[in-house]
């Protein structure tokens, strides 16, 4: 196609105006899309600072007007970003087409120019000179080809070792049977849920009637002094718990026969613990998780992260910030000890732990990493294949350690959601349970494997229980459930009107249910339902019972009573 | 001198022709060798719902603007609730349409009274930038009902898709053209937590040739 | 207790307080519960659950409709470049590829694209190819076979764009165009190698102008898409030249073409004419006669570079199988494995969305640690091969410098000539009819 002059002229113009006009445009969207790129118009700062006064004050109506408003801008301005950036691709787009068609027209039109050729080349020089590049060549691939063998050298990981460190104390105070393991003594009820946490308490004669309130049976009943919802732990013939109002941590020590204060430590400002403390709810307050006893020492931890050990005497042996654990409800997990070695299982937003610490000095032995999601239950140690493990029921997996070096022995799926209720152990096999998934049975061990599960009855916040032939649920609408703990058909439910948060705790071949009204009902460990008595402490009570030589021991949201027949 | 070139030109000729023989071969084999592992129907790119962790790449790691994934609402699992977790705010003090008590940034959850106490729950996908906020609330909190699907009239089908890309989870895979959509309310939960020791089957190599699952069977 | 009478909304601000007192966590599940946390309501008004009608995309069958079209815009630019010999039917064409197969189509599925998907089916045992993406991949390289590169002058969108804005010419010295020359080969391996241990999809993520063809794309796509069209004004063609990894194997196989381009459409003249319209420098020039024996001081050299291509071939797998590890590190298994380590080791915490949603699954360390191992085992089987390919390519790029045939007349490098037909217009044998 030939043009004339003039034509090719117009055509240049307009070309011209095009590209122009194509540029603009397209620097104008640069700008704008690099503008979004730093401010997200849905995610705008000020938004997010009027949501925030706004959640901080909430009946605010003003404020709320003020958020309404400013969302709305945002929204807008998301909208009309997207609608300008759509509009100025088809107008660019456009502006191009033009430009290019024209151009087009023009090039079309010209003339081939006679350049110079180049030189005809003399084949042998070009030879020559391949020849030269091809010798660099080779040299250069030689060179490199050896040098990487040696620089490169493979950076490969050392096939699966979880790299926690191995300390080797082998533990002496181990019992050698497994069925020694598993029966508790009747002195000592040292944790969260008795010897090993498992919610088996040793001994007999347990009283089964009694009445808070007009003292039938009590043999004793103190104030508590600040709050808490942990439950008192025994050694011997010492009571401890804890209390704690805000970042004023204290744990107590009472002679459980008489009920007397022998000696009040105060568990407060560590370096590293903060004075306020943490955002969590104030109901449930900072001392939830129960303390640990051992032969010579007892051992808290509260919800801003302190931790402290005390000798029996009272004196503080040792006491550190664990950093304060974040958490929408705070931090439950009560502390276990195993031989020498403080056991923390600590579960924030942040970091999923589970550490040692050297009982006598506090020196953190060991760390192990958990994979999942912080929890609210609380460890328990078993014994399975000869071995003691420390269980932990995890999100979302029911995970063993071994409690000495803190290694993972094994992980099996377990319950997901909002893991609260702790696990229970036979001396064959681990349950698992959460209020909104179900009851899983595992057979623990690397080769472990879910051996039934049931969805019927499952627990809120207590712990279910189990012995070798049942397994026990308290939920929290009230109802009490026993399942058979091989097969796990459901033996024998009974509704009781109020929920459960205590945990169950087996006694004696009794199962003792203490309901969230402070009534305890008392049924026989076993297969058909059996309610042998129900007794009231005439308050409302959130804490697990402990049982120690013919008492028990209830704490109630003010009180703290001693049960006893004598 | 003739017949030299003339022989060294037949020379040339043949290694030319035996060329082309050699060139054309794994050109003309491949489809015989690939037979068994071609698909005639084609793949598209999906969701799985049960594997999606609300991680709100979505939004930005499709190449399209807006992002082809929207969100949906499987309403027979839906609980039709008052408060609706995926609706409103955790905290939110009044069950309303108010946007400072509302989850989603574009406003794309259309709240509709049914009868009482039940709302239902719709999404304006015109709206909806598939940031997966109502999905994160409906997950914790509800029955899980509001997930998030790529819609194939917006899709285009990318031979790798960038979402599938960038999924921490590897929730994107493909599914067969015919098959676009994964329903939740049709799909059985893959959770892993239904243990391993009871029966799951295991996909057959045929299942997986058929339905272009990317993942190396191990 | 009748719970159900109470509002959904009054049960759950109920239970709130109880929660907190109870110590519950709320956390991220995600995992389902098959039991759903609210009932399924009995509605007594008469509602009925809606069903949400989800649209789809063009149904699949329309995949081979585009095949057709492929097939018929080969045959129809074969036509205009081999019998009618005309460029401005071939610029037509273009037009009509880079508005179906472009802006239509969106440049998805496109044959440059296909070589990952062929990798990918041939090396890994659970992917299926689409029988429209094998199709995309062998047509074209059988059009190159008979015909030549009609594939790359009129029916490639992204040739096509280029092509239509190329409007000026500007010649690139031959020692830059061949050292320029070498990155598809690298390419076309490094793309093979990622697609086939389903790492990535490199070439489709480095498209410069998918973006344009979809007029949707992040700005920094649109801006090297469009500094490589600006570019292209003047050094025509750059991604088909120096970057296209498809064009390698259209180079491969057009050379044993059994028809080409011819630039005369009669005798050459040897004029030396067309010379200066050739862009891109594809045209070989005659020797001059008489012919010249090769002496055998020359053959005894041309032995020494056969030796030198088992060299090369050897030297670069053992490159490419040592730089494998760090290659694997594209693939995102590989990536968080590294990420999780390392905050092992050394503390540095693992916060990318993956190490997250990691954490979050549940699934052991040592499964993701053997997940790892497995697939740098396949890069590094994988890697020498490529490194083996890089050697052969090199090598025999620099055998055919030294072993050339006796050319009488100017003819197009058939490897690397894209049948534009520019060159048409300057040689002065007109084929009168």
């Amino acid at each position: 196609m030939n043009f004339s002059e003039k034509q090719i002229s117009i055509f240049k113009g307009i070309s011209l105006v095009s590209g122009l006009f194509t540029l603009i445009i397209a620097l104008t969207m640069i700008l704008s899309l690099v503008q979004l790129k730093t401010i997200d118009p849905l995610a705008n700062p000020s938004l997010q600072s009027i949501k925030e006064q706004f959640d901080r004050d909430p009946d605010n109506k003003d404020k709320a007007e003020q958020v309404r408003a400013i969302d709305l801008m945002a929204r807008k301005a998301y909208f009309t970003s997207r609608w300008q950036v759509e509009t100025g691709s088809y107008l660019l787009l456009a502006g191009a087409v033009v430009f290019v068609f024209f151009q087009r027209l023009i090039a079309g039109s010209e003339k081939p120019a006679r350049s110079l050729q180049p030189d005809k080349p003399d084949i042998n020089l070009e030879r020559k000179r391949n020849q030269r590049y091809l010798i660099i060549a080779a040299s250069i691939v030689t060179i490199m080809a050896v040098t990487s063998s040696f620089v490169l050298r493979s950076n490969l990981p050392a096939p699966g070792k979880s790299p926690a460190a191995v300390t080797e104390n082998k533990s002496s105070e181990m019992p050698d049977a497994i069925t020694e393991f598993y029966k508790p003594g009747d002195v000592n009820y040292p944790f969260f849920r008795g010897e090993g946490s498992r919610g088996m308490a040793g001994g007999t004669g347990y009283p089964t009637e009694w009445n808070g309130t007009d003292g039938k049976n009590i043999k004793w009943k103190i104030a508590v002094p600040k709050p808490g919802k942990n439950s008192p732990v025994i050694w011997g013939d010492k009571l401890f718990f804890t209390g704690a109002v805000n970042a004023d941590c204290e744990i107590y020590c009472i002679n459980k026969k008489t009920g007397e204060t022998i000696w009040t430590g105060s568990a407060s400002g560590f370096p590293g613990a903060s004075s306020e403390a943490p955002e969590s709810d104030a109901e449930a307050g900072m001392a939830v998780p129960t303390a640990a006893a051992s032969k010579n020492e007892v051992c808290a931890v509260f919800g801003n992260g302190n931790l402290v050990c005390f000798d029996h005497d009272g004196k503080l042996k040792w006491g550190k910030n664990l950093g304060v654990p974040h958490g929408t409800y705070g931090y439950s997990a009560s502390l276990v000890i195993y031989d020498k070695l403080l056991l923390v299982q600590y579960d924030s937003q942040d970091k999923i732990t589970l550490s040692g610490y050297e009982l006598g000095t506090g020196e953190l032995k060991w760390e192990t990493i958990r994979s999942g999601r912080p929890v609210n239950s609380s460890p328990l140690l078993a014994n399975f294949d000869g071995q003691p493990q420390l269980l932990i029921n995890g999100n979302p997996n029911v995970s063993a350690f071994d409690p000495v070096s803190g290694k993972e022995l094994w992980s099996l799926p377990g319950v997901s959601g909002d893991v609260a209720p702790s696990l229970a152990v036979n001396s064959k096999m681990v349950f698992a349970a959460q209020d909104y998934f179900n009851v899983i049975a595992l057979k623990p061990g690397k080769a472990g494997a879910t051996v039934w599960q049931d969805n019927t009855f499952t627990p809120d916040a207590s712990s279910p229980v189990a012995n070798d032939k049942f397994l026990f649920i308290a939920t929290g609408s009230g109802d009490v459930a026993c399942y058979d703990s091989e097969k796990g058909d459901t033996l024998w439910s009974h509704y009781f009107e109020e929920p459960f948060y205590p945990s169950p705790i087996i006694a004696d071949d009794h199962v003792y249910l203490l309901d969230r009204a402070g009534v305890m009902h008392i049924v026989k460990a076993a297969g058909e339902f059996q309610l042998v008595a129900e007794s009231p402490i005439g308050e409302r009570t959130d804490c697990t019972p402990a049982f120690s030589e013919k008492a028990i021991f209830i704490r109630t949201n003010e009180n703290l009573y001693c049960i006893s027949n004598n | 001198m003739e017949s030299k070139n003339k022989s060294r030109a037949s020379r040339r000729d043949f290694v030319k022709t035996a060329g082309k023989i050699i060139a054309a071969v794994p050109v003309l084999s491949l489809p015989i060798v690939l037979t068994k592992k071609t698909d005639v129907k084609g793949y598209v790119w999906q969701i799985d719902p049960y594997k999606c962790t609300s991680c709100e790449l979505c939004t930005t790691s499709c190449v399209m603007t807006p992002s082809a994934v929207k969100c949906t609402n499987a309403f027979p699992m839906c609980g039709y609730c008052d408060f609706c977790p995926g609706f409103l705010c955790q905290g939110a003090k009044i069950y309303s349409t108010a946007a400072e008590d509302q989850l989603c940034p574009t406003g794309a959850i259309i709240r509709n009274f049914v009868e009482e106490p039940y709302f239902e729950y719709t999404i304006n996908e015109s709206l909806c930038n598939g940031c997966s906020k109502c999905v994160k609330g409906c997950r914790d909190f509800g029955n899980g009902s509001l997930y998030l699907q790529i819609m194939h009239n917006l899709c285009v089908n990318c031979n790798q898709c960038r979402i599938a890309r960038m999924c921490p989870s590897d929730a994107v895979i493909r599914v067969p053209a015919e098959e676009p959509y994964i329903r939740k309310e049709l799909k059985q939960s893959t959770s892993p937590v239904i243990g391993k020791a009871l029966v799951k089957p295991v996909p057959s190599r045929g299942y997986l040739l058929r339905h272009g699952k990317g993942k190396q069977l191990t | 207790m009748d719970k159900r009478k109470r509002t959904m909304g009054k049960r759950f601000q109920k239970y709130l307080p109880f929660v907190i007192l109870a110590v519950m966590l709320i956390w991220h599940s995600v995992l389902y519960a098959q039991q759903q946390r609210f009932p399924r309501p009995e509605f007594e008004g008469g509602y009925s659950f809606p069903t949400h009608q989800f649209l789809n995309q063009r149904g699949p069958m329309w995949e081979y409709m585009d095949v057709a079209v492929l097939i018929g815009a080969l045959l129809v630019t074969a036509w205009m470049v081999l019998i009618k010999r005309s460029r401005q039917g071939l610029i037509w064409v273009s037009v009509f590829s880079l508005a179906y197969f472009g802006f239509y189509r969106q440049g998805c599925i496109c044959a440059i694209g296909s070589v990952q998907n062929v990798s990918m089916a041939l090396f890994n045992g659970n992917y299926a190819i689409p029988l429209s993406a094998l199709l995309f991949f062998t047509i074209p390289l059988l059009f190159a076979l008979f015909f030549g590169r009609v594939f790359c002058a009129g029916v490639c969108p992204l040739g096509a764009i280029q092509e239509l804005t190329g409007f000026r010419q500007v010649r690139m010295p031959k020692s830059i165009e061949r050292l320029l020359g070498m990155i598809p080969f690298v390419y076309l391996g490094l793309a093979v190698l990622f697609a086939s241990t389903e790492s990535q999809f490199l070439i489709c993520r480095y498209d410069p102008f998918v973006g344009i063809f979809r007029i949707d794309a992040p700005y920094t796509m649109v801006i090297f898409g469009s500094l490589l069209l600006l570019v292209g004004i003047f050094v025509n063609r750059p991604y088909c030249r120096y970057l296209c990894p498809y064009g390698v194997l259209q180079n491969i196989f057009s050379r044993f073409s059994v028809k080409h381009v011819t630039i005369s459409p009669a005798e050459c003249r040897k004029c030396r004419l067309c010379e200066s319209g050739c862009p891109y420098d594809a045209i070989l020039q005659s020797d001059p006669e008489p012919y010249v024996e090769v002496p055998k001081k020359s053959l005894k050299n041309s032995l020494i570079y056969f030796l030198m291509i088992p060299l090369l071939a050897s030297g670069f797998a053992v490159i490419l199988y040592n730089l494998a590890p760090s290659l694997s590190v594209v693939n995102n298994n590989v990536k968080l494995a590294r990420e999780i380590r390392l905050e092992r080791e050394k503390g540095i915490k693992a916060v990318s969305k993956a190490a997250i949603a990691f954490f979050e699954s549940g699934k052991t360390e040592d499964e993701l640690y053997k997940e790892e191992l497995q697939i740098i085992g396949r890069f590094k089987k994988g890697a020498p091969w490529v490194g083996i390919f890089f050697g052969l390519s090199l090598g025999i790029g620099f055998f055919r410098l030294t072993v050339r045939n006796f050319r009488t007349e100017y003819v197009p490098d058939r490897g690397r000539c894209y049948s534009c037909a520019k060159c048409f217009k300057f040689c002065p044998v007109k084929v009168k009819t």
